[in-house]
């Protein structure tokens, strides 16, 4: 065992490499980290937060906690993470319920269904998202009509002014209602806001479909047929014996689609959303603080992919223990 | 040929799998290992050519000692040829690609030398009209086959079964066992493991039994199988005849 | 959603009467007839309307005028011959790779006897119906129409030429050879595109700054692709190599990349990375996303590789040393082969991303074809017409996406180890 140079030592090898490859990721972090320095000191601006303080200057134009042009960058931001986080909840829900239907869809019966869905998946998953945004925002709400002409559903009025929803007010369910030409609900959406929902929920929804999809095909055969003999029928079947059993493969493909449904919320500027993105590039334009900002961004959705994550992994641990 | 003193290996785990296992193997010799599973009869094996390693112990193949260098490393392997349970072919080359892959590569020697060398080789294990196939689309016997011929290529002077025909159907073991049975009639050194009695008393010059990482006995065939020494070599015996 | 198709499919429909099996299909029971009939109506309606818009309202004139801006963005005039030059060059190397690869010996194939399948002459007919039909619909300019029927008279020729070579004077040996001078032909042919493209060496040199439209989007593409691919290839084995730094060092790039919305990544490289380089040293708007999305595109290939990875065997690399190959020769010629192959699917699906992630480009102000188009929309003269561009635009993201989602289906075939068979 002795008298081995040690460059050809493998207990030796193994650790030369990593030194080598750890010695060159050091030494190009180091210059850049030296560069940045330098040219951020050249231009006035290290890295420093004292800005966050100072008001914005510009109006965002639908906010969860009251702001306006007075108040500092900090709170902007806060409120564009806001409405990022509301986006992804909403989008999260109306894509899930969309997915799994048309992901059940793909085993109906009925053939005209099966090819509907089919056709969705597949035009929706190869038309980039951006497209698709841009498509919602100026070819279908922003030409919606106004006022009586507006789009009426039961309990929903579209409007290019807004979207209305009926909903609790006063302690009483109430309607949209047309007061002197403008509509009045208790719950209203900017078309901004509706078309970004709209986008997000039916590009998410299709990569959903096909995870619900390839999660109900893994359930083998057998044991529809084993239900079928048992005498259960069509729905009692998927609830009670294959959806159990599909959700083990679903869950984590639905983890991997929530992420980037998170990911995919920050092209709301495309349909003038204030999202958390869009004020931070607000804000880099009026203050310069490239770096900061970019700080701010990757902190604020590295938080939000791992609170799904970790929320999406205790689903999963609760699926797979059930089994056992 | 192969010299092993003391070898003592444990696993990442702790598994103590060798606990001072000793063999010598002679030039032109076939030694039978067999044992309990979990005795660490493959473990030691793999020893021999650097599969795994061992902490403690010497083993010497061919006058050279295994050690941490890497370069006798390398050489050793292109000395030990090695046939797996599992045949391992590689399923994205063909059955001519398997076998030239390697003298090609490590021995730098020319295509169409090597392509020839492994036909005659294909020809002696009998598969020689498959050539052209992958081995995604031959039988188990004829992949473990090709394995041997794709061990042979690299002419090397020291072969290693481990479990040649445990994941084999019944059917196919005899076609395997020939073509190792015709080797042996060629003097080529070989330690073979496998739980293969008969193949054990036709073809073996020794037969060791190993348990709990230590080589219990050794012993020609006929001794071994009629007249065990040990108490753990007899109920051994017991159990598997 | 009732029971499940496979209870239809186990009926012989076959067997039934055409109207019968129309039935078991879309009438099974009262309540799926009904749902049926709603359906029905629903796609009579949007195709009615569609059909309408499109020859009554739809003015196509938007096309008609820019569709040079779209193709090349504010490429010079003058130098446009490169481009139609490389297209020529890239249609004959496709009809090259096309007929060698369909002459290439397989089992079922031979079988049938035949060198051209059904879906490749419907292959060939839908490509001389667009060379044809679509310059002529759009009313291109006379010069343009013949331009685009030479590409496809150059593609198509060549294709059949080398298929028909092929398939008779081939054997495997010389075959084998044949499919390697291929793999050499196209990083070749890739070098020359970006040397017609960007000139230099003699040629006029053209700033990325005017490239634009479809030849941006597609020379942003090709490039993330190709170069993400190794980077991606060496990410995945640092993943999954037992040297704690190189696995470390991996995980935190992957999962960084991963965890951050390509949008900000490019954020980053239009505002931060000219603080990270040297004063001066800091490459163009254009090399600057070209690299986001090169690293970006890295990550998630690495992800997909490192799958494939995980499915090659252990016995693999242990019969590969045992042969006396080194740690790299067995990487290279044993495990990552058969990795590759196994991640194919997850591969291509994340080149369809990536070509679908270039429209993010127009966010940052580049003009690759959506910048371009959103560029047309917003001029006063042509308002009202955007439904037009976005319809051609999503047709085109769609038909490129959802032909290399075939193509990798087609490759995935091929690559079977079932269907690898020499010669007889």
């Amino acid at each position: 065992m002795n008298g081995t140079p040690w460059w050809r030592d493998r207990r030796v090898l193994p650790w030369l490499l990593q030194a080598a490859v750890g010695l060159a990721v050091l030494v190009l972090v180091a210059l850049l980290m030296t560069n940045l320095v330098r040219n951020l000191s050249a231009a006035g601006l290290l890295l420093s937060w004292r800005w966050l303080g100072q008001p914005a200057g510009f109006d965002l134009s639908e906010t969860l906690l009251p702001f306006d042009a007075s108040m500092p960058y900090g709170r902007a931001l806060l409120a564009g993470l806001l409405n990022t986080l509301r986006v992804i909840v909403i989008a999260l829900l109306g894509s899930s319920l969309l997915g799994a239907l048309v992901g059940m869809a793909a085993f109906s019966r009925n053939g005209l269904l099966r090819g509907l869905a089919r056709v969705y998946v597949e035009v929706v998953r190869n038309v980039p998202l951006l497209l698709q945004l841009l498509f919602w925002y100026f070819l279908v709400f922003l030409a919606l009509p106004d006022g009586r002409a507006a789009l009426q559903l039961p309990g929903l009025v579209l409007a290019k002014s807004g979207l209305y929803l009926a909903g609790f007010a006063g302690g009483s369910w109430q309607g949209p209602q047309l007061l002197n030409g403008s509509w009045q609900a208790p719950l209203q959406l900017s078309v901004e806001f509706g078309a970004l929902l709209t986008g997000l929920i039916t590009y998410i929804g299709a990569f959903i479909a096909e995870v619900v999809r390839g999660g109900i095909a893994s359930v083998p055969r057998g044991q529809w047929e084993a239900a079928g003999s048992l005498g259960l029928h069509g729905v009692a079947t998927l609830r009670h014996i294959v959806v159990p059993q599909a959700l083990r493969v679903i869950v984590p493909g639905l983890t991997n689609q929530y992420i980037s449904l998170a990911k995919a919320s920050s092209l709301a500027l495309a349909c003038g959303f204030t999202d958390l993105y869009s004020v931070a590039e607000t804000t880099l334009n009026q203050t310069g603080r490239a770096v900061e900002v970019v700080l701010v961004l990757l902190a604020a959705y590295l938080a939000i992919d791992l609170l799904i994550s970790a929320a999406m992994n205790g689903l999963n641990r609760l699926v797979q223990v059930r089994e056992r | 040929m192969i010299r092993a003193e003391g070898v003592e290996k444990w696993y990442p785990n702790g598994f103590h799998a060798l606990r001072g296992a000793s063999l010598t193997v002679n030039r032109g010799e076939v030694v039978v290992i067999m044992g309990p599973s979990g005795s660490g009869k493959s473990t030691f094996i793999r020893t021999f050519n650097a599969l795994e390693d061992f902490q403690k112990g010497s083993i010497t193949v061919d006058g050279l000692a295994l050690s941490n260098d890497v370069r006798q490393i390398d050489a050793i392997r292109r000395e030990v040829g090695m046939v797996f349970q599992q045949f391992n072919l590689f399923p994205h080359l063909s059955v001519l690609e398997n076998l030239t892959l390697a003298p090609v590569l490590v021995r730098k020697r020319p295509r169409a030398e090597v392509e020839q060398q492994a036909m005659a080789l294909l020809e002696r294990v009998g598969i020689a009209e498959q050539a052209e196939k992958f081995p995604g689309q031959l039988s188990g016997g004829q992949q473990q086959r090709v394995a041997i011929a794709r061990a042979l290529c690299m002419e090397p002077r020291i072969l290693l079964f481990d479990e040649p025909t445990s994941s084999l159907d019944p059917e196919m073991v005899r076609e395997v066992l020939d073509v190792i049975q015709a080797l042996a009639a060629e003097a080529i050194t070989m330690v073979v493991v496998t739980h293969e009695v008969r193949f054990a008393r036709q073809v073996a010059h020794r037969v060791v039994l190993m348990d709990e990482g230590v080589v219990v006995e050794q012993a020609a065939p006929e001794a071994f199988f009629t007249a065990p020494r040990h108490e753990r070599t007899q109920r051994f015996l017991e159990q598997i005849l | 959603m009732g029971t499940p198709s496979f209870a239809a499919k186990r009926l012989p429909v076959a067997a039934l009467l055409p109207l019968k099996r129309l039935r078991a299909q879309l009438a099974p029971t009262v309540a799926d007839g009904l749902l049926s009939l709603g359906l029905l109506a629903l796609i009579a309606w949007a195709a009615v309307q569609l059909f309408g818009w499109a020859i009554g309202r739809a003015d196509w004139a938007v096309l008609q005028l820019n569709s040079m801006l779209l193709l090349v963005g504010r490429y010079p005039l003058a130098e446009q011959w490169r481009l139609w030059l490389l297209g020529g060059l890239l249609a004959a190397q496709a009809g090259l790779s096309w007929g060698l690869l369909r002459a290439w010996p397989r089992a079922d194939r031979r079988e049938q006897g035949q060198l051209w399948p059904r879906h490749d002459r419907i292959a060939v007919v839908v490509i001389i119906l667009l060379a044809l039909l679509l310059p002529a619909g759009l009313r291109l300019a006379g010069p343009l129409q013949g331009r685009w029927g030479l590409l496809a008279a150059v593609l198509l020729a060549l294709r059949w030429a080398a298929g028909r070579w092929a398939a008779d004077h081939w054997g495997g040996r010389l075959h084998r050879r044949g499919l390697k001078l291929l793999g050499l032909l196209w990083p070749l042919l890739y070098l020359l595109g970006f040397w017609l493209i960007g000139g230099g060496l003699g040629l006029a040199a053209v700033a990325p700054g005017d490239w634009g439209g479809l030849l941006l989007t597609v020379v942003m593409a090709s490039f993330a692709m190709a170069l993400s691919f190794p980077l991606g290839v060496l990410l995945a084995l640092g993943r999954r190599s037992s040297l704690p730094v190189l696995r470390w060092g991996s995980v935190a790039y992957i999962e960084f990349i991963r965890g951050a919305p390509l949008i900000t990544l490019l954020f980053i490289g239009q505002n931060i990375l000219g603080f990270l380089l040297p004063a001066g040293m800091s490459p163009d708007r254009v090399w600057r996303a070209a690299w986001v999305l090169t690293l970006f595109a890295a990550a998630y290939l690495a992800e997909a590789v490192r799958s494939g990875l995980a499915a090659v065997p252990r016995g693999q690399l242990e019969a590969a040393r045992s042969l006396g190959l080194n740690q790299a020769q067995a990487l290279v010629t044993v495990v990552i082969p058969q990795a590759l192959r196994v991640a194919l699917p997850t591969m291509v699906g994340q080149f369809i991303a990536l070509v679908q992630d270039t429209t993010l480009l127009s966010l940052i102000g580049l003009l690759d074809l959506l910048g371009m188009a959103r560029g047309i929309m917003a001029n006063p003269e042509f308002l009202g017409h955007s439904s037009e561009l976005y319809l051609v635009l999503a047709v085109l993201y769609w038909s490129c996406c959802a032909a290399l989602g075939l193509g990798s289906r087609a490759l995935e075939r091929r690559l079977d180890p079932r269907n690898l068979a020499g010669s007889p």
